[in-house]
């Protein structure tokens, strides 16, 4: 009887949580993330799957965490992207030689890693789902209003401060290439962090990217922090309307619809000349866009690319990218400093925005309010939605929806193209 | 040191290019924005009548009902619209 009640105890998952309680912290965590996504709506969409991930991943003996594959050396022989299990064993061959877990099949590891590595190593780590997702944000992306706001646009790249800001403070506790995924969090993209993570440090994949969503899902408390304490009532008091009146935009639009279809196609010419580290990114995103664009003959792309292409891309995404954060990769000082760098990346961005405003109201006639600078962030069109709920609590008649948009959007492609330059330089 | 050097190095080069990309793709939407206007103008829609005009402005009833569903969902049926126009 004893025996048989030793057998179900071993079976069961409950002695190896009595061995390593760390396990129950990392569920904990996955019901509090569920909590956030379910209850609190913070970025459901990813949230959840994410969440979901995390908790599947950190049941002993359940194999469905990611191994991360790290270069190993055994009695001075250096392998390369070997797998190490939790109990410190590594994946061999027969003949007890480490795989490389890129020079194996991935039929092999699904069978001996399990199915959620099998989709880790062919759909993430591959860094095929960032810009497939980013296929569909491009296809969901209207260029509108940064067509009709053009000089706003710049602010897409002072919001890239906190980027760069955070890579020097964070280059002295971390390596670099740790430091520029870190960084990157600063872009407030979540495929475009999760993107140069994979290139520069895959191993901080899941901090990084459950940093980058949860702080996207507190654009609404970040950008009023920052605003409070970079900006006057004055300063948010600037009615860009009224500012229009005074200093008209002569510009005229004779055919917005060519317009919009020629502008994804120049646009990712002129980047994948300047960083051609970017196009995957900004490559996609046009091209997500331009189906759009183009209407009814590729409506039927279209709606794959916004609709079931990219949820799915999401689910797997989320999942995957939860299943990372196992307790040897999650529990540990590093995820603390990401947590902290990554909300000083954010904050710094929104800040970088808002010099850059108040810098250029200096220097010209027409002023333009500091909101548009603090949305150069990528989160589209959350970003813009915030500032223009708080412009409207300053003056009630001052809609900059349609401003901020426009430095909102050139955001996207200013993030991307400072990951471009960070996996460029780093990776 | 080095690493601060490296960094502040890459600081420097990240900016600039953002800056540049950036600078280069509002002028070339402004180029654009000139040649489509020089060689692909919009062909002037005739003047619709008054009539039309009107006609345009009904929305359809189905659109109509999913924009009051809509508004239902989201307000948890506290709000609907009483007046919807195509502007």
């Amino acid at each position: 009887m004893v025996e048989i009640l030793e057998k179900i105890y071993s079976m069961t998952a409950i002695g190896n949580f009595v061995e390593h309680p760390q396990y129950i912290i990392m569920i904990l965590l996955a019901f509090v993330l569920l909590y956030l996504g379910i209850k609190k709506e913070y970025e459901p969409l990813l949230l959840v799957p994410i969440a979901f991930g995390v908790l599947i991943a950190n049941f002993p003996g359940g194999g469905m965490g990611v191994y991360a594959a790290l270069d190993t050396t055994i009695d001075g022989v250096l392998y390369h992207n070997a797998i190490t299990f939790p109990d410190g064993s590594l994946w061999c061959d027969a003949n007890g030689i480490p795989y490389n877990i890129y020079e194996v099949g991935l039929p092999l590891i699904a069978h001996d890693l399990g199915i959620i590595n099998y989709l880790y190593y062919a759909l993430i780590k591959s860094g095929l789902l960032p810009p497939i997702i980013f296929m569909g944000v491009g296809a969901l992306t209207d260029f509108g209003p940064m067509l009709r706001n053009l000089k706003l646009a710049i602010f897409g790249a002072g919001a890239q401060f906190g980027i760069f800001a955070v890579l020097l403070v964070a280059s002295q506790f971390f390596e670099m290439e740790e430091a520029g995924s870190l960084a990157i969090i600063g872009g407030a993209d979540g495929p475009t962090a999760i993107f140069t993570t994979l290139k520069l440090a895959p191993h901080m994949l899941g901090p990084i990217a459950i940093a980058a969503y949860s702080y996207m899902a507190l654009v609404p408390v970040i950008i009023p922090l920052v605003v409070k304490l970079t900006c006057s009532e004055k300063d948010l008091k600037i009615n860009m309307r009224e500012q229009d009146k005074l200093f008209p935009n002569k510009q005229e639009f004779k055919n917005m619809r060519v317009l919009k279809i020629l502008f994804p196609i120049a646009v990712t010419t002129i980047v994948a000349i300047i960083v051609p580290d970017a196009v995957a990114l900004v490559g996609m995103l046009m091209f997500g866009n331009l189906l759009k664009e183009i209407g009814s003959n590729t409506s039927r792309l279209f709606n794959a690319a916004s609709n079931g292409i990219m949820n799915a891309a999401t689910i797997f995404l989320g999942l995957c990218v939860g299943a990372t954060m196992t307790v040897d990769a999650f529990l540990n000082l590093k995820t603390i400093g990401i947590v902290a760098g990554g909300f000083l990346a954010f904050g710094f961005s929104i800040f970088g925005g808002i010099l850059l405003v108040k810098i250029m109201n200096r220097f010209s006639k027409k002023k333009i309010n500091p909101l548009i600078g603090a949305t150069g962030l990528s989160a589209v069109p959350m970003a813009s939605r915030v500032a223009n709920e708080i412009a409207l609590k300053y003056d009630p008649r001052n809609h900059v929806l349609n401003y901020c948009m426009s430095s909102n959007v050139a955001g996207v492609i200013g993030s991307a193209v400072a990951a471009g330059i960070l996996i460029k330089f780093l990776g | 040191m080095e690493k601060l050097f490296d960094s502040l190095q890459l600081m420097v080069i990240g900016l600039t290019t953002v800056f540049s990309v950036l600078l280069l793709v509002i002028y070339l939407g402004k180029g654009l924005i000139a040649l489509v206007n020089k060689f692909a103008p919009e062909e002037e829609k005739p003047k619709a009548v008054a009539n039309n005009v009107s006609a345009s402005n009904v929305v359809d009833p189905n659109v109509a009902q999913a924009i009051n569903m809509a508004i239902s969902q989201l307000t948890a049926g506290k709000s609907q619209a009483t007046k919807i126009e195509r502007i």
